[in-house]
């Protein structure tokens, strides 16, 4: 019997028992799906976290404070006088609300240096409308784009250019209260480190003294070359001790990968279960089924078929049911990916605009958040990269998009018919290997 | 591709059975279902095959079919001796050189009549245009060729007893097993059905041995071998 008529021996046996035959198509695509969908967003998220990083280039390493009396300029220049080491940008972080039409937000208060502002926002200064600050006293601040358009407003703008907002800071027991300018509202821009979204960023003197602070307390290091970052790392993190955590981008992206990648395989493990369980649902199906068509078995083998038409037609059978139920999970995979990744992102906008606590900074860190390292400030510990919630603060906005790549949609329609096939083999064999004799019996 | 018959096989005997036994064991007990049957009929002979129930009439339809081995002795059809052959050996033999028409029809109940009488050239993997054309034409021959695309369940008994005759002949073969053919049928189908494989016995060259209890179906039978316990009582010559 040649292919094309063991097709349509298959074809024509699925589409008599549609419902079963959907049902048995919905277990693979289930699984499929599922794995899909994990994969691509995992994959996702990594590759965001990934260039996120990158962003900051394979050269930075963050030191942040983990005592209150922080860096001093002396500090840096001690920094910058190490082997290996190029541009040292000082900056200040505390956190605050920002008071803007009726909508309060929860921001990041950061001073950094109006030059520096490029090495955290990716290489170059984007703004929606305004411009950047002055390196003066006056708090001019430029603000995240999530400030000013928050998704608790429906994105409507809330804080405008020229206008004055009110930023409350705490300090101790009590709350002082800012008027500032808004001298620009920055292009959304999600990172790794810092979250400018919802960040009110303005001049080094300036948030000093907002924060009331001397000192400030990160200090982003930008090394000469890729080779020294490790070295240079090793011997910061000897200098200050436990006065400092010192991290480089290589560590967070190495952590990062370690990360998504166990969560990937934990991920892939569960989806491949369902997949087992369709493999079980697909098996027990076409057993059933064999069982059902054993009198038609015999009929054919009566007529001429030989063992290996049978097995043929029974193996089609679940082949196509690996080959459809595949495409579709893929394509219900895909959709469901960018679905969730949807639904991640607007969350994670919302909690970041609408939480009345403080965000947490970029990773714990003493005296009121900082960019990365372990928190002495209690209840401010430190999480990845300051993108998680905690018990006291928000993150920054998730965005990623999904990966569905060639390869994972090849892996995922072969895993299909694998599964399916292996599935259908003993079915299929069993059918093969009946007697025409007993299985005309069969009624 | 159905081949066409030569008028001579080289062999005079479409079918021979030569001391043809088969004993069923179950445990200790051996049943003999039929013992020592002797017989041969010429090509293009209607042969019934006639006994009570439990006389061993479906197991030698079943050893005639080559879809059940004798315990003893050898069946040859049209010279070939079955007994050797392993299960694909049996198969495209079946395929090539039998065709069977059930009491119950057995036609496949998914597909259209014409598809059903395809089945026997799928497995030569024939071109799909000269399946339908030959399937056409033995459907039309047999008076249902207006029920072309009926599934089974839509035809009467009479109409799915045609289509089995129809997917028997399809490959133009040596021999037609009839099992109880008119067993399902009313009187008057059952009738038509019969004078049909007659004709198809004079015509088409073909040997067909029919299992009946009834007597009134045999009225078109060469001959007719009477089956008791297992034995055989006697054959009886008509024409």
């Amino acid at each position: 019997m040649n292919l094309k008529d063991t097709f349509w021996l298959s074809y024509t046996d699925l589409t008599e028992k549609k419902v079963r035959t959907i049902l048995t198509i919905f277990m693979v695509v289930i699984g499929v799906a599922a794995i899909v969908a994990l994969v691509s967003l995992t994959t996702g998220i990594s590759y965001e976290i990934t260039n996120e990083l990158a962003s900051l280039g394979p050269t930075s390493i963050l030191i942040s404070a983990t005592q209150s009396a922080g860096f001093t300029p002396a500090d840096t220049a001690a920094i910058a006088s190490l082997p290996n080491a190029s541009t040292v940008i000082p900056i200040a972080t505390g956190s605050g609300t920002l008071f803007s039409g009726n909508q309060n937000s929860s921001v990041t208060v950061i001073g950094i240096a109006q030059e520096n502002l490029k090495y955290i926002m990716g290489g170059n200064v984007s703004l929606y409308e305004g411009s950047v600050y002055n390196d003066t006293i006056a708090p001019d601040a430029v603000i995240g784009y999530d400030v000013a358009f928050p998704s608790t407003a429906s994105g409507r703008q809330v804080a405008f250019v020229g206008q004055p907002a009110t930023l409350k800071i705490p300090n101790g027991r009590s709350t002082n209260s800012y008027t500032i300018p808004i001298q620009g509202i920055a292009k959304t821009y999600t990172s790794a480190l810092i979250p400018i979204d919802t960040a009110v960023i303005m001049s080094m003197p300036a948030a000093e003294s907002l924060l009331h602070k001397t000192s400030f307390n990160e200090i982003l290091l930008q090394a000469k070359n890729s080779s020294g970052v490790t070295p240079l790392t090793n011997l910061i993190a000897d200098i200050y001790g436990s006065r400092a955590r010192v991290i480089n981008t290589q560590q967070l992206a190495s952590t990062a990968a370690n990360i998504t990648g166990s969560i990937t395989l934990l991920l892939v493990v569960i989806a491949g279960i369902s997949l087992m369980v369709a493999a079980v649902g697909i098996m027990n199906i076409m057993l059933m089924s064999v069982m059902e068509k054993t009198h038609e078995i015999g009929i054919m083998k009566s007529l001429g078929f030989k063992n290996r038409d049978v097995l043929g037609v029974f193996l089609l059978q679940a082949l196509l049911i690996g080959i459809i139920g595949g495409i579709i999970g893929i394509i219900v995979g895909t959709g469901a990916s960018y679905s969730l990744a949807a639904i991640s992102s607007s969350a994670s906008h919302s909690n970041t605009t609408s939480t009345s606590s403080p965000p947490n900074g970029f990773a714990g860190g003493g005296g009121g958040g900082g960019f990365a390292g372990g928190g002495r400030g209690g209840g401010r510990g430190a999480v990845f990269v300051g993108r998680s919630p905690t018990s006291s603060g928000s993150s920054p906005g998730i965005s990623f998009s999904p990966v569905v790549s060639p390869g994972l949609i090849a892996e995922a329609l072969f895993v299909a018919v694998f599964v399916s096939v292996l599935a259908g083999i003993y079915p299929a064999w069993k059918a093969s290997k009946m007697q025409p004799i007993d299985a005309l019996r069969q009624l | 591709m159905p081949k066409s018959r030569p008028e001579h096989h080289g062999n005079e005997y479409s079918v021979r059975l030569d001391n043809v036994s088969k004993i069923y064991k179950s445990g200790e007990v051996e049943v003999r279902a039929l013992e020592h049957i002797s017989f041969s009929l010429k090509r293009g002979e209607f042969a019934a095959i006639v006994g009570p129930s439990g006389s061993g009439k479906s197991t030698l339809m079943n050893i005639l079919g080559t879809i059940d081995k004798p315990s003893h002795g050898e069946v040859y059809i049209d010279g070939v001796a079955t007994s050797g052959m392993n299960g694909n050996e049996l198969a495209e033999f079946r395929n090539r050189e039998l065709g069977f028409v059930f009491q119950a029809f057995n036609l496949i109940p998914g597909i259209n009549a014409e598809e059903n009488v395809e089945l026997p050239l799928m497995v030569n993997s024939a071109p799909e245009e000269e399946r339908k054309r030959r399937a056409d034409e033995l459907l039309t021959r047999l008076g249902i060729g207006h029920r072309l695309k009926n599934n089974p369940t839509q035809l009467s008994g009479g109409e799915q007893q045609r289509v089995a005759v129809a997917r028997a002949l399809v490959n133009n073969p040596a021999l037609i097993l009839a099992d109880e053919p008119t067993g399902n049928l009313d009187t008057k189908s059952g009738e038509e059905v019969i004078k049909l494989l007659g004709s198809i016995s004079k015509s088409g060259n073909v040997t067909i041995v029919m299992v009946t209890h009834n007597p009134d179906t045999t009225k078109f039978c060469d001959k007719i071998i009477y089956i008791k316990d297992g034995k055989m009582e006697k054959q009886e010559v008509l024409k």
